[in-house]
């Protein structure tokens, strides 16, 4: 009795795990392929399709047939091979797999093709140095899905149409592939790009689920072809450049006051920005109406905001929150400041040599010294009293002057020392 | 410590106990940084990703960025608030495609639009991907109060860099 219940369990054994036999793919091909086509119309589907592995000859007969439901045609083999499924899966005895219904069985294993819930998506192979793209090869298998048996867990995996860039003309119009900003898409892109740092010996990843492709910004979009349809496009709402300001000089002379602002876009769902509220106005003072009096007032009042050397004044305002508030505030300003330099208060009077923008002569220690100097030689050589204002009139101290003046506005320069050389010779009357 | 040092100076040699003083004791200072390592612990046998198999610092070398915005650029303003979108988003997409995800999802701004770009795997049938691309489009539209746009791509399988 024991005998033979060690050898009915040794076949059983036998049975269970001998590789190669996957009665239970099929019935769950068949499963499948009936919970989609629920109206049985065949597909033109190859028996074996599916199987792959050797050994499943023995049950061809048992193939997918879809007027056939498999649940009726649930034989020992099948339920054992079934059940052998699950006890490869759950680890669990034969007995408890074989008192398992079928129906709960491939509903299981259905729903775990078919979900994939707890399962990650598996793996393929490397395709870093040697392999062909993945995807795409797919052609010769048929339309629907297969059962690859990786690893312990069948994996339903769904097979895709060949890619688009199988079937690109060479002249086809892009603008039409990419007419906005897209991410990389493989499929599309009929280019044999690689991206990525390579392996040892190796070389850099193919474009297929290249997720460094898909990272970096794109210009797919913009092709010379395209970019001439945009501006085809944006003509309509274009006008013309006004013909009469055809210089740089003619926009000075039209529109003196330059204003500038500026706008920031950034990535975000608020469009504010508190630096978009400055504003700077620029205006040549040339360009305005001012005596000397006026302007040398103005350029006291502006301080630091005039720059010497290009004659602009530049007026920065960011005081008030709205870009248009502090528009009017500049404008403001320059009306302010022009007004107020015509006029003239009564302390200005007071102004005295500290406060001269230039070095005037007359009136000056400088003056004073060369006049009493040469009074003094005159006196000595017993001449008679010349007055003041003829030796202001005579060329030398003329001469004296403007180099002095130059000297003193202009710094000192090798023209400058010289004729300062000069004059002062010419006054002092040396022959050297 | 150092100053129940000075205290006990302070006492009067007889008050003054060698034990009275309360010690710490400190180690010397690990300062390693081991973010992001992908290292062989098994076989070598275990696939990983181009993403996965390269360590932060490699940021900016080997790899992109996997969140595009101008928050981060010097003086602009957002950038905390970016960062928990991403957070929130990447959460929500490992929610709503279970299992699904082939690699880490990458979110790229342009201005108020939002586009998410995520590999999938192709357990799922088409009309099922569609609806929830819909779904997830039309729920993130309406939480972030700006356009959102998912941008899918299927792979056979994920794809593996290297084996560790």
């Amino acid at each position: 009795m024991h005998r033979v219940g060690l050898l009915v369990c040794l076949c059983r054994a036998r049975t269970r795990f001998q590789p190669g036999i996957f009665p239970a793919q099929s019935s769950t091909a068949a499963l499948r392929d009936r919970a989609r086509e629920p109206c049985g119309s065949s597909r033109g589907r190859t028996g074996p399709a599916g199987l792959r592995e050797g050994g499943a000859t023995a049950f061809a007969h048992s193939g997918p047939g879809p007027s056939r439901p498999p649940s009726r045609r649930a034989g020992p083999r099948e339920e054992r091979g079934g059940a052998g499924m699950a006890a490869r899966c759950c680890q669990a005895g034969l007995s408890c797999g074989a008192l398992l219904s079928q129906a709960v069985l491939s509903q299981a294993v259905l729903s775990r093709a078919a979900g994939g819930a707890p399962a990650t998506p598996h793996w393929g192979r490397a395709a870093f140095s040697s392999a062909p793209a993945v995807s795409g090869r797919e052609g010769p298998q048929p339309r629907e899905g297969s059962v690859r048996r990786r690893g312990r867990t069948p994996q339903f995996v769904r097979s895709a149409a060949p890619p688009r860039t199988e079937r690109m003309a060479v002249d086809q119009d892009w603008s039409s592939v990419y007419p906005t900003a897209a991410a990389f898409k493989p499929a599309s892109v009929p280019l044999p790009i690689r991206m990525g740092y390579p392996v040892k010996r190796g070389v850099p990843p193919p474009k297929e689920g290249n997720l460094e492709l898909i990272k970096i910004p794109n210009f797919l979009h913009l092709t010379p072809p395209a970019i001439k349809k945009h501006c085809a496009a944006l003509k309509d709402f274009c006008t013309e450049w006004p013909s009469a300001l055809d210089s740089d000089e003619k926009c000075e002379q039209h529109f003196p006051i330059e204003i500038e602002t500026v706008d920031y876009v950034s990535s975000g769902t608020s469009i504010r920005n508190p630096k978009a509220r400055v504003v700077t106005l620029r205006v040549k003072l040339s360009n305005l109406n001012l005596d000397d009096h006026a302007k040398k007032k103005f350029i006291k009042l502006v301080g630091e905001r005039y720059c010497q050397k290009t004659d602009v004044l530049t007026i920065t305002t960011d005081r008030c929150p709205l870009r248009r508030q502090n528009y009017d505030y500049g404008m403001h300003l320059l009306t302010v400041l022009y007004h107020e330099s015509w006029k003239t208060e009564k302390w200005e009077s007071e102004k005295s040599e500290e406060d001269m923008e230039e070095y005037i002569w007359e009136n000056s220690r400088s003056q004073k010294n060369a006049l009493d100097t040469l009074l003094r030689i005159k006196a000595s050589e017993n001449v008679s009293n010349v007055t003041e204002e003829e030796l202001l009139a005579s060329e030398v101290v003329k001469n004296y002057r403007n180099s002095v003046t130059a000297l003193k506005n202009e710094g000192e320069t090798e023209s400058n020392m010289s004729q300062y050389k000069e004059s002062v010779k010419k006054l002092l009357n040396i022959q050297a | 410590m150092a100053a129940a040092a000075r205290a006990l100076r302070a006492l009067p040699r007889a008050l003054r106990v060698p034990s009275a003083t309360r010690q710490l004791h400190t180690s010397p200072v690990c300062l390693k940084v081991s973010a992001g390592g992908a290292v062989r612990a098994g076989k070598g046998d275990r696939p990983v990703t181009y993403e996965q198999a390269h360590a932060p610092q490699h940021i900016g070398h080997r790899k992109g960025w996997l969140s595009l915005h101008t928050g981060n650029l010097r003086g602009e303003a957002g950038a905390a608030q970016r960062a928990l979108e991403d957070a929130f988003l990447r959460r929500f997409l490992a929610g709503t495609f279970p299992g699904l995800l082939a690699d880490e999802a990458v979110l790229k701004r342009r201005g108020n639009l939002l586009v998410v770009c995520a590999l999938l795997g192709r357990a799922l049938p088409p009309h099922k991907l569609y609806f929830l691309l819909g779904y997830a489009e039309t729920l993130l539209g309406n939480f972030y109060k700006c356009p959102v746009r998912l941008e899918l791509q299927t792979v056979p399988a994920r794809v593996p860099y290297k084996y560790l």
